[in-house]
């Protein structure tokens, strides 16, 4: 392997530094990323690949590196979903519908990403519309998980996850309506960070839910995905979390019923996770929140409804439009009650005081990402002593109840089940990304020792 | 009047200017029927909620 070579695997952070140093230019990057993107085509990462503007913005990156130029992410490769507008490159959010659009801006988040350097390294696939976990796209290929490509990479996210783990970009941007970063972070082994609602702005983001949506960082190390938050945020909780002292830190593993149905191997990486954290002197303890099995039911009626205003022209005169599971999701949203959308806001309200709570007694919580490791293509059901349920509504069973909240919540790889890669989530209070980011750093040396 | 699942659907449909094919409905009741199911759910945590002690 050249050393190029080598260098697409590195972290962001390496990536950047090797790009200062200039030991490496971007041109050689992003020609070298681009082979690999060749090679792993089968994986349908992306929707719109990098093209010959990637190569424009690296030969003048290269040239404000030779002058002394410095940026955060001057000269390194950012792969970006495609619901996020790029200017002047097609934006499809996934869909059919929008195959044709060339967006006259960037969305805020590009804009930031470009401002500090970066180089949008192409548009990576997701669920159509960003509504589902399963990636199955019908019209820009089937996302496969690097990891074992008859698995399902998850989603919505998908092409993003896959393209940090496949070594395709040095990072890539994300968004999360009920796990869509951490799930693909999870079923994949990256890392994944769904900031606090509203830290990141969303102007130029295709949405999918309004009170739901947040956009967010996929990295291959925890310190990677804080240089982007810091990017994307303006602000600077990433260079914060390292230097923060978790010492002391009192973590709540999440126990009761929302978490009877998780698979053997994963409940074991969670409890190993909680260990190493005690070992490293942080005071871990079981906690339980009664009002997170009402999870389902309010982030159902939520997003249905939300998506459906969202969608309420297209669903009713382009129905056909639509793959099967989007428009029956849509169509359904169409039949929420208001008093329905109502009542599911006065429990979210029970289920936000209720982690407010919780947040007094501990400064992070400790939970599965997701209950299963990555699961075959085309799977529905995950089987449970005592009954069946959704593959989809399993995947996003233990993150939806942050998007519903808007807490802060990383997934960080730890372990494996099955020789499958196990996400471990840390979620903290509204605007605790500096704790989130040093506990998920924590287990990144854990993981690693 | 509606008498059947599907009926109570398709009128649905109808009501929320849905055009449903007798594909679509078919495709959508078993999700229909989960909605369902959830809402009831919901309105039994909150008939918890302590919200008529006052007369």
């Amino acid at each position: 392997m050249t050393a190029i070579e080598a260098m697409t695997s590195a972290s962001l952070v390496e990536i950047a530094r090797a790009l200062r140093q200039r030991k490496v230019a971007p041109l050689e990057l992003v020609d070298a990323y681009s082979r690999r993107i060749e090679q792993a085509s089968s994986l349908h990462a992306f929707i719109t690949p990098p093209g010959e503007r990637a190569r424009q913005d690296a030969r003048r990156a290269g040239r404000r590196l030779a002058q002394g130029e410095s940026g955060a992410l001057l000269g390194v490769p950012i792969a970006v979903k495609d619901l996020f507008a790029t200017r002047g490159v097609r934006t499809t959010a996934g869909s059919r519908i929008l195959k044709d659009w060339v967006p006259s801006r960037d969305a805020t988040v590009v804009a930031r990403l470009r401002a500090a350097g970066a180089i949008i390294f192409g548009k990576t696939n997701l669920h159509e519309f960003a509504y589902g976990v399963s990636n199955a796209n019908p019209w820009w290929g089937i996302a496969r998980n690097p990891r074992d490509p008859s698995r399902s990479p998850g989603g919505s996210s998908g092409g993003s996850a896959i393209a940090v783990l496949a070594g395709l970009c040095a990072g890539a941007l994300g968004s999360d309506t009920g796990g869509s970063i951490r799930v693909p972070a999870s079923l994949c082994g990256c890392v994944g960070l769904k900031p606090t609602f509203g830290a990141i702005p969303l102007e130029g983001t295709f949405p999918l839910g309004w009170s739901l949506d947040h956009a967010g960082p996929l990295a291959r190390t925890v310190a990677d995905a804080g240089v982007l938050l810091d990017v994307l945020t303006g602000l600077d909780a990433g260079r914060r979390a390292r230097r923060a002292s978790t010492r002391g830190l009192r973590v709540g593993v999440l126990k009761g019923p929302i978490v009877r149905k998780v698979q053997p191997r994963v409940s074991h990486q969670v409890e190993a996770a909680a260990a190493a954290l005690r070992r490293r002197g942080l005071r871990v303890r079981e906690v339980t929140v009664s009002e997170m099995e009402w999870t389902i039911a309010i982030q159902l009626v939520t997003l249905r409804a939300e998506a459906s205003a969202v969608h309420q022209r297209w669903i009713r005169t382009r129905p056909r439009a639509y793959g099967a599971d989007v428009r029956i999701r849509l169509q359904l949203g169409a039949l929420v009650a208001g008093a329905d959308y109502v009542l599911a806001q006065r429990m979210r309200g029970r289920l936000r005081a209720a982690l407010e709570r919780i947040f007094r007694d501990v400064d992070v919580l400790l939970l599965p990402t997701t209950p299963i490791s990555a699961p075959v293509i085309g799977d529905r059901t995950v089987r449970w002593r005592g009954g069946e349920e959704p593959v989809d509504g399993a995947l996003v069973r233990l993150t939806a109840p942050f998007n519903l909240t808007g807490l802060p919540a990383l997934s960080v790889p730890f372990g494996h089940a099955g020789g499958l890669p196990v996400g471990v989530q840390v979620v903290g209070p509204w605007m605790g990304e500096v704790r989130v980011l040093a506990v998920g750093r924590l287990l990144e040396e854990c993981a690693e020792g | 009047m509606p008498v059947t699942e599907r009926e109570e659907l398709a009128a649905a449909g109808r009501a929320a200017g849905l055009r449903l094919t007798a594909r679509e409905i078919a495709d959508l009741l078993p999700a229909w029927k989960r909605y369902l199911a959830l809402v009831e759910e919901l309105r039994a945590a909150m008939a918890l909620e302590d919200w008529d002690d006052g007369d």
